[in-house]
């Protein structure tokens, strides 16, 4: 009986220590699920115990639907990149007379513009098909649409710098299950795709503003639902392109020092 | 640049990588140690524009090692070297912008996208002026035969038409210098003989210099007159490929047909006999024997049909030479 068990045992044993290989990875996970324990709860209580902000339910669809259409926005998944990232042929592109980082920069908005718009467009032509209470309205004004636009702009770059950020801690563990899952789910948190941003309870709301990751899709989703006054809407985008201006600074720097990092230690 | 340094050039260039090995325990962190690995040690060598040199050695010698560090996707850890007055690593997009890199193992070109796509990708990121690309581009399709699978995407393609479309993609620019790493692996007699053709008229016509890193012998004679041995890191050889096939081949081989069995008697020293495939083969030093004993011995051991002289043997050589440097 062991004797048969022989092959299966070992299997077990290799990948139990593969397994161990995973220590950030494991981590990461554990973190990523304590944080959202914590936030899911604070979110909820808040709402149930003190009634929630001044947020109507037809706002909450739209919130939810402009998310889901603009999803793709969000992710770092310039799957090319990885791979090349993973098989270390990404040294091969130091062959090229480019700037890397700009390089993929361009690659990673071209995916995200088409990837939106192939999605967005099939999406708003079922939405005639929803029950009326559960579609997406139209802008508030031609005003919020404008502003829609404008800020949808600067979120796009301002979410690129974020991808590029984990794309270059990836090529340092080599590993992009650990940090990308990590990020990519603090993200999808805190840019409001798995709850609208506008339901954090009021004391929150500041914070929930101005970080990083709202400049991608919340900061123009607020637009979309109520045009700003001129003050607030400039105030917006200054502080869209305040975070994308520090944001490209860094994963320009991160990107460079990872290139040396390349060329030094080998393809 | 410097009109002095119209060449390629190596002094003491060392690379010496550190892997870490895995430890003992349930997580692998004690006792984890720092492996040196040297890949390439001490090595100097000049190469003139416009010289085809070929680069050879067996797996792992740092041949590959050596190509990026001259590429500038490495750094040394030791040594230094330059290309026509460029430092590969400092002023790597000044340097690779002057440089085509064919390796046989990777692409280079876009995957998914037609040929043509990733040739007008390439005439933006070199900055190329669209007559003089679309002139160009014309040139190497026909020389390269090419013209008709210009619009299918790269992963279409066979294993010949992708090196002959990657070879196209490098010398779309023109580059001065163009690093070729086991270029014609793989492919087919009319593959590899349409790519040397293209090398050595590229050669010819633009004095393009090329480092051709391979294990395929034909290559070598057809294209270099220079070759650098490494093994083991190090630059063994450096010199005239004919010289070093001189001094590893001196065997020759007699391929002899007889009809009947013929009978050789004793065999002098010198001589060995062994039979393939219905054949006799006598080898033997040219130095050790005469080859009239030799011819001799053949023509006494019965009726001759057919006979061969196979004087060289590359792969022999090869093997000879690896063996005798301790490779």
């Amino acid at each position: 009986m062991r004797k048969r068990l022989k092959p299966y045992l070992s299997a077990f044993r290799l990948r139990a220590l593969l397994e161990t290989q995973y220590r950030a990875a494991a981590l990461g996970g554990m973190a990523t699920q304590l944080f959202f324990g914590i936030v899911l709860c604070c979110v909820y209580s808040a709402l149930f115990t003190q009634g929630q902000a001044d947020v109507t339910l037809a706002e909450t669809v739209s919130y939810v639907w402009l998310q889901q259409m603009l999803f793709r926005a969000l992710m770092a998944s310039e799957g090319e990149l990885m791979e090349q990232i993973l098989d270390g042929s990404i040294a091969y592109t130091l062959l090229r007379p480019v700037h890397q980082h700009t390089w993929w920069m361009f690659r990673t908005l071209a995916q995200k513009l088409v990837g939106v718009a192939m999605r967005l467009l099939p999406m708003l032509l079922c939405m005639p098909l929803l029950p009326p209470e559960m579609r997406l309205s139209l802008p508030e004004s031609p005003l919020a649409a404008a502003q829609f636009l404008l800020s949808l702009g600067c979120g796009f770059l301002c979410v690129t710098q974020i991808n590029l950020i984990t794309m270059a801690v990836s090529m340092r563990t080599l590993d992009n299950r650990g940090i990308s899952g990590l990020i990519n789910l603090v993200m999808m948190f805190l840019c409001g795709n798995i709850i609208p941003l506008t339901l954090f309870p009021p004391r929150l709301q500041l914070l929930m503003r101005f970080q990083p990751f709202a400049q991608a899709l919340d900061a123009p989703i607020r637009m979309y639902l109520h045009a700003q006054p001129p003050a607030a809407f400039a105030l917006s985008l200054a502080v869209q392109l305040g975070w994308t201006a520090a944001l490209w600074a860094l994963s320009r720097q991160m990107w460079n020092t990872n290139l040396r990092r390349i060329v030094i230690q080998g393809g | 640049m410097t009109q002095t340094a119209a060449a390629m050039t190596a002094e003491h260039l060392s690379k010496t990588y550190i892997r870490r090995t895995r430890g003992r325990g349930i997580l692998g962190l004690t006792g984890r140690e720092a492996v040196q690995v040297k890949a390439l040690q001490d090595v100097s060598f000049r190469m003139e524009a416009g010289e085809i040199v070929g680069l050879i050695g067996p797996n792992g010698a740092g041949k590959s090692t050596m190509v990026k560090l001259l590429t500038g996707i490495l750094t040394p850890t030791g040594g230094s070297c330059t290309v026509d007055g460029l430092i590969p690593w400092k002023d790597r997009r000044a340097h690779v912008r002057r440089l085509g890199t064919v390796f046989g193992q990777r692409t280079q070109l876009w995957w998914d996208v037609p040929i043509r796509d990733s040739y007008a990708l390439l005439r933006d990121i070199y900055a190329l002026r669209e007559d003089r690309w679309r002139r160009r581009l014309g040139e190497l399709t026909d020389a390269l035969d090419l013209g008709e699978l210009l619009d299918a995407p790269l992963r279409q393609l066979s294993l010949g038409q992708r090196m002959r479309a990657e070879l196209c993609g490098s010398l779309l620019h023109e580059p001065a210098w163009l690093f070729l790493d086991e270029p014609t692996i793989g492919l087919d007699a009319v593959s590899k003989l349409k790519l040397r053709d293209v090398l050595r008229e590229e050669n010819r016509t633009r004095g393009t210099g090329i480092l051709l890193t391979t294990h395929d012998m034909d290559d070598m004679l057809a294209l270099c007159r220079r070759v650098m041995v490494l093994g083991h890191g190090r630059l063994l050889y450096d010199g005239g490929l004919q010289e070093l096939l001189q001094r590893y081949d001196r065997e020759h081989t007699l391929r002899c047909v007889f009809s009947g069995t013929p009978r050789f008697g004793s065999l002098p020293q010198g001589v060995a006999l062994r039979q393939e495939e219905g054949a006799w083969l006598l080898t033997f030093l040219p130095g050790q024997i005469p080859v009239r004993e030799v011819l001799q011995l053949v023509l006494a051991a019965g009726e001759l049909r057919e006979m061969t002289l196979r004087e060289m043997n590359v792969d022999r050589m090869i093997a000879g030479m690896y063996a005798e440097m301790s490779l």
